[in-house]
């Protein structure tokens, strides 16, 4: 089974945590849906490839420690966009 | 005058007048039955109803009903609108003439059916261009071929607009691929092998399964150094290292059916080939992404088959990145030096290319076409990539209808889908040529292309694909 929005938010929050070691109840999210230009959903990873066809799916928006951070999602994956100079599959 | 004369006036006055009738019923005859042989210029994008008045023989109407639309109900609002449904083209689903029994005029009538939108999708008169030399005979002969013969029995195919655009769904009369006109000539053949080369491809989609292409007995099993054997009797999948290339996720489906989705069974659509062998090669994820290395793989693997005696001509590569691999660059190289035409998508981030690469199109071998997508009205869609020396042809990819998982068709939007029109032409070219060279093929896509004036200098070759040209049609 894949995600659902919640469950990719929540899965996001996380994820943030750990990597700054702070609270998940310290992030603050906000999720809209979103288009992105293929399958990795904008964010390829070092080493991938991609189907190029759009596809929709959330952006999640992140905040913590007064920085934002970007994920992206879909039934399939999270993705971390653009995190300390590259992106990352989170799942 | 005497009561003979009276007698021999009107016996010449009918005879005059049925020769002329039975005359006209034979052009009409001619202009629904014949083959346009000669190629129609492209500028004509609607039917010019002026001066109908002198260039139709009787007031007629064709009307397309939307599917669902009963011929109790068309006869029920001929009625209604006190006309007459005359006849309907059982080839073309939902098309019926009707004929105005007020003798109103034809652009109103035309008009009272066309704002019928709930169950119309289109209105037009049923002119008779034949009648006046100065009409322009073939472009009004190549309408009524696109509208009335040639199609496939395919349910969907009206909305396949990147095969035949009638301008339906607000497009624009044939900013297409000319797939009908391409289809007098051939219709693909399954002497011809084509890779699609992604997600894998369902191959027990009902449009597609005499379409897959399964090893015969004369090709070995396929045997990797590292791997070992590999029973390869559907495809491979380079992700699982294994032989099932089932697609999980329905990408590769998708690119599949336009490609060869099997034409005239009366099933879903129709692809650009009829018949052609489709072979899977999965090295995409369900998630629709996959690593380098195991695009390395595949590649590798469709190589060995061609070596092997599989007649594989064409890798479709819906996919890529913004990162260069040289290893992957020299296995489409490899591949080339078989004689295998890679089509790639250009990318779908509305950059430019010949400033940001994009991989694999972006590799600058001899075997590689980078196609950039346009959409319904022929215009490069806002998504598309672009790039006036690295890619090199566009094609419709925007609302693309084809088959998807289980058993599936749907929509879908991206240079993915514009890839396999011109690989699907590409094997088109080669089932009417088969000893045409990967040079020539890449040529012949290219320098066939209908010049579009929004693509010059976002595309090497300044225009779209056009199958039946590409053909020589």
């Amino acid at each position: 089974m894949g995600f659902t929005r919640d469950e990719a938010t929540a899965r996001a929050k996380q994820d943030l945590a750990a990597r700054l070691n702070v609270t998940e109840d310290s992030i603050k999210a906000s999720v809209s849906d979103q288009e992105f230009p293929d399958l990795a959903l904008g964010a390829a990873a070092s080493g991938e490839m991609s189907g190029q066809m759009i596809s929709s799916g959330w952006q999640i928006k992140l905040e913590a420690d007064g920085k934002s951070y970007e994920y992206r999602a879909d039934k399939y994956q999270l993705r971390l966009v653009d995190f300390e100079g590259s992106n990352h599959v989170i799942k | 005058m005497n009561r003979n004369n009276i007698w021999i006036h009107i016996a010449i006055a009918v005879v005059v007048v049925t020769l002329a009738a039975v005359l006209g019923q034979i052009r009409r005859w001619e202009s629904s039955l014949s083959t346009p042989r000669t190629a129609a210029p492209r500028s004509v994008t609607v039917p010019d109803f002026s001066g109908l008045g002198n260039r139709r023989d009787e007031a007629e109407v064709l009307v397309r009903f939307k599917p669902g639309v009963t011929v109790e109900q068309i006869r029920s609002i001929a009625e209604q609108n006190n006309d007459l449904m005359d006849d309907e083209y059982e080839a073309v689903k939902g098309l019926v003439s009707i004929d105005d029994l007020d003798d109103a005029d034809v652009e109103k009538t035309v008009r009272q059916y066309a704002a019928m939108s709930d169950l119309v999708e289109y209105a037009q008169p049923n002119y008779e261009i034949r009648l006046d030399p100065s009409a322009g005979e073939s472009e009004t002969e190549d309408l009524l071929h696109r509208e009335f013969s040639g199609q496939p029995n395919d349910p969907q195919f009206a909305q396949q607009w990147a095969l035949n655009n009638v301008g339906q769904d607000g497009g624009k009369e044939r900013a297409d691929i000319d797939a009908l006109k391409a289809w007098l000539k051939t219709r693909g053949s399954d002497k011809v092998v084509v890779a699609v080369l992604d997600t894998g491809v369902d191959y027990k989609h009902s449009d597609l399964v005499k379409n897959m292409w399964t090893r015969p007995d004369s090709v070995p099993e396929y045997v990797d150094d590292e791997l070992g054997s590999i029973d390869d009797f559907q495809g491979f999948d380079a992700d699982a290292n294994a032989g099932d290339p089932m697609d999980d996720n329905g990408h590769g489906t998708h690119c599949a059916g336009i490609i060869g989705a099997e034409g005239n069974n009366g099933l879903g659509i129709a692809g650009i080939n009829w018949n052609v062998k489709i072979m899977p090669l999965k090295f995409l994820g369900r998630g629709g992404f996959g690593s380098t290395k195991n695009a390395i793989e595949a590649i590798n693997y469709a190589i060995d088959r061609k070596k092997h005696g599989v007649n594989l001509r064409v890798i479709n590569a819906s996919w890529g990145s913004t990162q260069y691999s040289r290893a992957l660059e020299d296995a489409i190289r490899a591949a080339g030096d078989e004689g295998i035409l890679f089509v790639a998508a250009a990318g779908n981030s509305s950059t430019d290319n010949d400033r940001r690469a994009h991989y694999p199109s972006n590799f600058n071998l001899p075997n590689v076409l980078s196609v950039a997508a346009v959409d319904r009205t022929d215009s490069l869609t806002s998504f598309s990539n672009y790039g006036a020396k690295t890619v090199h042809i566009a094609a419709p990819g925007r609302d693309i209808l084809s088959t998807w998982i289980g058993d599936a068709f749907r929509d879908a939007s991206g240079t993915s889908m514009a890839a396999p029109q011109v690989s699907g032409v590409a094997a088109l070219i080669v089932s009417n040529q088969p000893q045409i060279s990967v040079a020539k093929l890449r040529e012949r896509l290219l320098s066939s292309v209908d010049k579009i004036p929004s693509l010059d200098g976002k595309v090497a070759s300044g225009g779209r694909l056009n199958a039946a040209k590409a053909l020589g049609e």
